[in-house]
């Protein structure tokens, strides 16, 4: 066997092999779903802590339904929108991309262009 | 009594402050004469925090101050830490370091007298401002109208040494960018040489090692007083402190610059007035309590009209002088496609982005709910989809950037630099990959050990080691930057390897954490002096013959009727052990059990930002 | 454009302290957001009555008439404070629907609650899984809702009820 062969069959097997860690991380069981989404769930009744850290009845409940609603096979974008329509955009640490927010998530990479375009015109000034 | 020597000190304070700022007008001090006034407005501002203090410890509930935020049951040191555990009394304290600082000031020698006086003066109008907000919105000093024997307690989340080391801190952080702000603004005023710059740098840096100690110190608290398992919430509050932060680090680096390049003084005297603005912009935000956040502070809104109108005025009349008086422009940057300077405004041009997206981020809520009446969260998420990636082409830089010439594009030794890089990457993902494959976690591992590498190589390939002063000096930024990889290392450990177990257990079960046996001993209840307390005792490595012992539970406080949770946390160099007692359901308590890798690594990290910050100050 | 740069601050300042100046002049409270369901239509909700479980309300039945619907609980104190207000509240307005939701209450505990403080509404519904309150949006006892004749809610409220709240927001709605 040439040795590119080797280099080939070492090459295929290594990205297999990260391609089947990632997959398996994919598919995570409810609890662990439930908790990254509830993570990123507000407790309304609390200051500023996440439904999955807070204790608070309310949290209790909210974590009972989002599992409920996870075996039930609903996906994790229908149980947000399900829980902003009841509680409010408020609920979600992670806020949505819509119109009112576009400028929200749009604008760090507004000014890292703008900065870009800084260093460029900076850099060149001193090579003309 | 006590109560109105204090008061009056504060208004005899606020009245020389006022006398120094028409001197400039009306009638000429000498510099002997003015320096006096100075220190004297300081000390009278001392006199008066420490007649709230000495009040708090006598437990004189004839202030009313005292009355609503103390009690005679109280360890002495919440009675002292209580003065700023209150909004009135943080406030004194917030302006009794501006008086602090001043005083200091006042000392500074090789800067010029007119300079120096004019940067006390803008200083005086500071005084005054946040003096005025005190005595006329916020008077820890006010006298109680009913006559009793107790007070109603303070809040038992503050009773805690956190309190006692956590405001005092990161204060004089916040505070101490007052200084620069002065200076930066009297620099303007009177078009002076460069010699304002090495002033400027001497307390920027100062400020930002308190406020680095403060937020480290907060965080700490934060992690183990809510008893979340976490160290950073990207609450609001913690936002406040994070933008003067990182737009003071953006400064200190700037200042660097001033070695090598000249046009980079506007930018500087920019960041001067923002760093200062952040910290003022911060003490509204928190005041006014118009944002939700876990540090629930109490709130008024009328004082947050008033202390929006002192933001209005510093940073208007900051940015306003700035307009009007820019400094000169001198030559252009030497901007090549890689050396010391243009990595150096790479990174402030990051900095400024991070700090930017942070202060929407902040205040975007009350944006919408203004234009839409509807509120939206802007939380963690947000900032760690946003600003982490912003930061991280600033961190690869930054770990080559001390060792990159001035002038040229060349490094020395690149392909050094460029072997180990790749040797390190390989080893990590061969290591991460071993374990669990998680993007962040290896993208943080990786920077946080390239940073530290970097820096280990260019001190040994650069510099002859001597263990002398002044070689620590010169190493003084690779220290600093190994600090700040250690840090990344350990938020990125404890973060994305968190581990957590949930048990149901009953007291005299064993169960297994990461293959160590612990024991669920039993639960005791004491009385303490001003609580009750609930613990679990759990004994962790049972097996072996050097075992923890590790308390987790609640504090009951009855005088304000508050629950709060205690976290065990059993501290080992390579990860922490915390746990969390939770409720009791049919005879078995809920026990969470979290593995927070490396956490230690975040501080030792921050121990050693501090120190190089401290180093620094001492530098010419 | 260099006077361009050096403005920027100053306008942002500007926008910053002209929001938070009307944020704090129209006191909003930072602890209650506004609801997410106001101007929206009733969620649909079905509950049978404390004293008689085949006796039903449905969404429907709120048609053609104005109605309160109050969210309480014998185990929630601030609902203590507000409840003789509804008892006013019933007098002065005879045409308003009063629908109260026992929120996750023990059937004794709640018919004990409104046999010593009395029972102002007109209909009790029984929300012992807290389903209703979770279709309404309510996360904290006591809160307040108004439905006009469209079965549109027109108004919430969070907390206990006072008279002042009475008269200034909820009357001229009536």
């Amino acid at each position: 066997m040439k040795l590119h062969h080797y280099f080939k069959i070492i090459f295929i097997k290594f990205f297999s092999l990260i391609f089947f860690t990632l997959n398996v991380y994919a598919i995570e069981n409810i609890d662990e779903k439930v908790k990254s989404l509830t993570l990123e769930l507000r407790c309304m009744t609390c200051q500023n802590q996440s439904i999955y850290d807070s204790d608070a009845e309310f949290s209790n409940d909210i974590k009972k339904i989002v599992k409920q609603k996870l075996q039930q096979g609903k996906s994790e974008r229908e149980i947000k929108k399900f829980l902003v329509e009841r509680y409010g955009e408020y609920i979600l640490f992670r806020p949505l991309i819509n119109l009112n927010n576009i400028f929200l998530w749009s604008f760090p990479f507004i000014l890292l262009i703008f900065g870009l375009f800084f260093l460029l015109i900076k850099t060149k000034k001193k090579s003309v | 009594m006590i109560s109105l020597i204090g008061f009056l000190s504060l208004v005899f304070a606020i009245g020389i402050n006022f006398y120094l700022l028409l001197s400039r007008y009306i009638f000429k001090f000498k510099k002997q004469r003015f320096n006096f006034f100075i220190r004297l407005s300081s000390l009278l501002t001392l006199l008066s925090f420490f007649s709230l203090m000495y009040a708090y410890v006598t437990s004189d509930f004839s202030n009313y101050n005292v009355f609503q935020n103390s009690h005679s049951d109280k360890p002495l040191i919440y009675k002292i830490s209580g003065t700023w555990g209150n909004h009135e009394g943080s406030m004194l304290l917030w302006l009794c370091i501006l008086s602090i600082f001043s005083f200091f000031f006042s000392f500074t020698k090789n800067i010029e007298d007119n300079f120096q006086k004019l940067t006390l003066i803008i200083q005086a109008f500071l005084h005054i401002l946040f003096g005025l907000f005190i005595v006329l919105t916020s008077n820890p000093f006010l006298v109680n109208s009913i006559l009793v024997n107790e007070g109603l307690g303070l809040n038992p989340i503050l009773q805690d040494p956190g309190l006692a080391i956590h405001p005092p801190v990161l204060y004089a952080g916040y505070v101490g960018y007052s200084i620069v702000f002065s200076i930066a603004i009297a620099g303007l005023f009177q078009n002076a040489d460069d010699e304002w710059l090495y002033v400027a740098k001497k307390w920027s840096l100062i400020s930002w090692t308190f406020l680095t100690g403060g937020i480290a110190l907060g965080s700490y608290w934060a992690y183990y007083e809510l008893g979340w398992g976490g160290w950073w919430f990207w609450d609001p509050v913690e936002n406040i402190s994070l933008m003067p932060w990182i737009a003071g680090l953006a400064l200190v680096h700037s200042l660097i610059m001033v070695r090598g390049e000249q046009a980079i003084k506007k930018w500087i005297v920019f960041l001067s007035i923002l760093c200062f603005s952040l910290s003022v912009f911060g003490t509204f935000l928190v005041r006014s309590g118009i944002l939700t956040s876990v540090h629930s502070f109490a709130a008024d809104s009328s004082r947050g009209v008033f202390i929006l109108l002192i933001f209005f005025i510093i940073t208007g009349f900051g940015f306003l002088v700035f307009l009007l008086k820019e400094p000169k422009k001198s030559n252009s940057l030497n901007l090549l496609f890689i050396n010391k300077v243009s990595a150096l405004v790479i990174n402030n041009i990051l900095m400024i982005i991070a700090t930017l997206t942070i202060l929407l981020g902040t205040i975007y809520p009350i944006i919408i709910e203004v234009l839409y009446n509807k509120r939206i969260s802007v939380g963690g998420p947000y900032f760690n989809s946003t600003v982490i990636p912003i930061m991280i082409p600033g961190f690869l830089l930054m770990s080559i950037a001390p060792i990159l010439s001035w002038q040229t594009s060349k490094i020395k030794s690149s392909k050094k630099y460029a072997l180990s890089f790749i040797i390190l990457s390989i080893v990590v993902l061969l290591q991460s990959y071993f374990l669990n494959f998680n993007t962040w976690g290896f993208v943080g591992l990786l920077l946080g050990l390239w940073i530290i590498l970097a820096s280990i190589i260019a001190i040994l390939t650069s510099y002859k080691i001597k263990f002398t002063i002044k070689f620590f000096q010169i190493i003084n930024p690779h220290i600093a930057h190994i600090g700040v990889g250690i840090a990344i290392i350990g938020i990125t450990c404890s973060s994305v390897f968190q581990n957590e177990l949930d048990f149901n257990l009953s007291e005299g079960d064993e169960f297994n954490v990461n293959g160590k046996k612990v024991l669920f001993e039993k639960i005791e209840t004491t009385n303490e002096t001003n609580f009750q307390a609930l613990r679990g005792k759990f004994l962790f490595n049972i097996e072996s013959n050097k075992i923890n012992e590790i308390k987790a539970g609640k504090n009951y406080y009855p005088v304000s009727k508050i629950i709060t949770s205690e976290a065990g946390i059993l501290h080992q160099w390579n990860r922490d052990i915390y746990f969390i007692l939770g409720d009791q359901k049919n005879n078995e308590w809920f026990v969470r059990v979290l593995i927070n890798p490396f956490v230690s690594f975040i501080w030792l990290g921050v121990i050693l930002m501090v120190y190089s910050g401290l180093i620094a100050v001492t530098r010419r | 454009m260099n006077r361009i740069f050096l403005l920027t601050p100053l306008i942002v300042l500007l926008i910053v302290c002209i929001f938070s100046l009307i944020y704090l002049l129209t006191g909003k409270d930072p602890n209650k957001p506004p609801s997410a369901l106001l101007n929206k239509s009733v969620p649909i909700f079905e509950s049978s009555s404390l004293y008689n479980s085949n006796e039903i309300i449905k969404t429907k039945d709120l048609q053609n008439k104005k109605t309160l619907i109050n969210f309480f609980a014998s185990w929630c104190s601030p609902c203590k404070v507000e409840h003789p207000l509804f008892f006013e509240i019933r007098k002065n307005y005879p045409e308003l629907y009063l629908l109260g939701f026992n929120h996750k209450d023990p059937t004794l505990d709640a018919k004990k609650y409104l046999k010593d403080d009395g029972n102002p509404y007109h209909f009790v519904g029984v929300d012992s899984d807290g389903l209703i309150a979770l279709e309404f949006g309510v996360f904290g006892l006591p809160e307040t809702y108004l439905i006009n004749e469209e079965g549109t809610i027109i108004y919430k409220f969070m907390g206990p009820l006072t008279k002042d709240i009475l008269k200034n927001e909820i009357a001229p709605l009536l």
